[in-house]
């Protein structure tokens, strides 16, 4: 589904990320950790084409298009969907009036017809029930005044709403109490499908007990410098980065 | 000829008092204020007043159907055609005039034009005690082509009473019609009025339209100033505390385009302590549409424990646009909380890359995003049908395709 190949990028005339190798299948779920400030959250936002950031080199492929070629909406319409790390709050705009507006522009570009109000009120009632979200919410103003760990709920409702192919959760779990982490995780599970895939960037394992991850790998400097399965999630959680990025440091001394 | 001629002409016609003629030679002495005005710095009266106008009004009678294509639906509705009072409500506690002629010293050359000539508006006396559900909605028509009319309206409200208004002046012909409109507001204790102006006149529509408010001690008065049509738009709202305890609120947004003009001049005189004033402008600029925002606050010597806030923040969407935007602080108390701001914003990259990524293509981020930006403006509106009517003709100038029965 996707895949990158020696993907370089930065900001002005700092490389951030310096030859990232990652392969994502159908149905698979990948973890990534890392020490802050590795450029976890720059990989998600340029696969999600963030323009403040500007590829040096390599490639990203998904389903077989030349990602980088795409605009963040297209990419959005071929089911790229990022939660972020930070929401952004946009006064003046409803959240159920940005949902419908971010599927019927989908659908626009798929050539459907606008969904119909009662159909996209009764999806967005089983989703809310879904992931526990109280009535009234909807006509609140987009993240406006929400709570940290009511932005991260709203991003994974947003995913539950857009069905995407790929979704990456950026520290989705951070700020979650353990209720809401647990719910979150449920409805992440719930959603998972054979044609689906995720990417969940976290410091913490105990997500990773909800939603077992077939690979973690861990960033470090712009690298992914250690793959592995569920249990080296465990491993760094015990023994800290250090064991993974001292020997990083030896080789680029 | 030009606007000052067609009103020599028309004076030498009509029998007046002595002390309108006086105002009336009074204004002719200065004309029109001219750019070189401070007040009119920034909006320029020239083109409007070398046209031609007809003085008299001379209008045809307007069918149900009209009325009902403008008003927002209320049961309480006062109606204008061509000045004549045509439609007046029966509502306990309130009483409903046509033109009373109260008078009010000034030396703004354009309120002394409208006392002299002005012989239509309405006068409402609303009792102490009343608490009115519904708003009264006032519906200025006019049908006789390039008209200039002068309204005068006089509204009294009573101690502890709280009432609601929407006004609306249209045109129901595409001339170049103006309009020289006065109210003033008199807020006895302890009440609470909020005066709604929905401002979406024919394209070729002119405005000058003043409010005069003052306040007693514990009342709270709003007026929300809603611009989307006409060519040329000035508003000028006065308030003056005369207690302690009052609060003053005013929310506008122009949403403007091609060569509208839109001048929001405001000014709060904090003559007691203990009170307050907010102010809210947003303006959106497309075309080669151009704002004005002149906002003044005064806080006289004895006026302690201020609490004033203004903000104006405009966002130019072409190039073509413009916005003078000026605050005016003269504060003479020492304990007092004032601020003020004024921003000529640009969008926000992160909440377009945000919605980018969600799948909302540029443009309908940026005309979403734009629709965001105003409508704060227009939130506090407690009278629904206004705000809604608000929010839909918002969405409409800005092409968004939002919907509000969500
Ligand atoms: N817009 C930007 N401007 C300047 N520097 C940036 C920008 N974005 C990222 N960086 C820098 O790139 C590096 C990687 O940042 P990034 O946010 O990708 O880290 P991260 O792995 O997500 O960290 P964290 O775990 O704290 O979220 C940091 O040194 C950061 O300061
Ligand atoms: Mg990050």
């Amino acid at each position: 589904m996707l895949q990158i190949k020696d993907l370089k990028a930065g900001i002005e005339d700092n490389q951030i990320l310096k030859g990232i190798n990652l392969e994502v299948k159908a149905g698979e779920i990948h973890a990534i950790m890392g020490p802050n400030g590795s450029g976890k959250s720059t990989l998600s936002a340029v696969i999600a084409g963030n323009e403040d950031y500007e590829v040096e080199g390599g490639n990203i492929t998904f389903n077989g298009k030349d990602l980088l070629e795409l605009d963040p909406e297209e990419r959005a319409h071929n089911g790229v969907f990022l939660s972020f790390q930070y929401p952004v709050e946009i006064p003046g705009i409803s959240v159920s009036n940005f949902i419908k507006t971010s599927i019927t522009e989908k659908r626009k570009a798929q050539g459907l017809e606008p969904i119909l109000t009662k159909d996209l009120l009764k999806m967005m009632r089983e989703k809310m029930e879904l992931l526990s979200i109280k009535q009234g919410y909807l006509s609140r103003n987009m993240n406006e005044g929400f709570s940290g760990g009511e932005k991260k709920r709203n991003e994974i409702f947003q995913m539950a709403m857009l069905e995407p192919k790929l979704a990456i959760l950026d520290e989705t779990d951070s700020g979650l109490d353990i209720d809401a982490l647990r719910i979150v995780a449920n409805g992440v599970n719930k959603l998972r499908s054979e044609d689906n895939a995720t990417v969940i960037i976290t410091h913490y394992q105990r997500l990773l007990d909800y939603i077992v991850p077939d690979f973690v790998h861990v960033l470090y400097n712009g690298r992914i410098v250690k793959s592995g399965g569920a249990e080296l999630a465990h491993e760094l959680e015990e023994k800290g980065y250090d064991w993974v990025t001292k020997e990083e440091d030896k080789k680029w001394a | 000829m030009g606007l000052i001629e067609n009103l020599k002409s028309y004076s030498e016609g009509v029998q007046i008092s002595t002390e309108k003629k006086e105002l009336f030679t009074s204004f002719m002495s200065k004309g029109f204020p001219t750019t070189k005005d401070e007040e009119w710095k920034y909006t320029s009266l020239k083109k409007i007043v070398t046209k031609d106008y007809n003085i008299e009004n001379t209008g045809e009678i307007i069918d149900s159907s009209t009325v009902e294509k403008y008003s927002l639906g209320f049961d309480n509705r006062i109606i204008f055609s061509d000045g004549k009072l045509i439609g007046s409500p029966n509502i306990k506690g309130v009483s409903v005039n046509g033109f009373s002629n109260f008078g009010s010293n000034t030396t703004d050359s354009i309120l002394q034009l409208n006392k002299a000539l002005a012989q239509n508006g309405f006068t409402i006396s609303v009792d102490k005690n009343t608490v009115l559900e519904s708003p009264i909605e006032i519906l200025f028509f006019s049908t006789t082509e390039n008209n200039f009319s002068q309204y005068r309206n006089l509204i009294s409200v009573g101690d502890n009473t709280e009432v609601k208004f929407v006004e609306r002046i249209q045109a129901l012909n595409d001339s170049t019609s103006m309009v020289n409109n006065f109210t003033q507001i008199n807020c006895a204790k302890n009440t609470k009025v909020e005066y709604n102006k929905i401002q979406n006149n024919t394209p070729e529509s002119r405005l000058i339209d003043t409010v005069n408010v003052y306040q007693e001690q514990d009342s709270t008065c709003e007026i929300n100033t809603l611009i989307f049509g006409g060519s040329f738009t000035r508003n000028n709202l006065n308030f003056e505390q005369n207690g302690s305890n009052c609060e003053s609120n005013m929310n506008g947004i122009s949403i403007l385009d091609d060569n509208q003009l839109a001048d929001n001049h405001t000014f709060v005189d904090h003559k007691s302590a203990h009170c307050r004033s907010n102010e809210m402008y947003k303006g959106v600029y497309l075309g080669h549409s151009k704002g004005v925002f002149n906002g003044k606050i005064m806080v006289r010597p004895d006026a302690q424990k201020i609490d004033a806030f203004q903000s104006n923040n405009n966002l130019l969407l072409s190039d073509n646009s413009t916005i003078d935007s000026k605050p005016q602080l003269e504060i003479y108390a020492d304990d007092v909380k004032c601020s003020h701001g004024c921003t000529i914003g640009q969008l926000d990259e992160n909440a377009l890359f945000y919605m980018r990524s969600r799948g909302i293509g540029i443009e309908e981020a940026k005309a979403v995003l734009t629709y965001a930006f105003a409508s704060e403006a227009i939130e506090n509106i407690s009278v629904e049908e206004v705000k809604l009517l608000a929010q839909k003709l918002l969405a409409h100038k800005l092409n968004v395709d939002l919907d509000f029965s969500l």
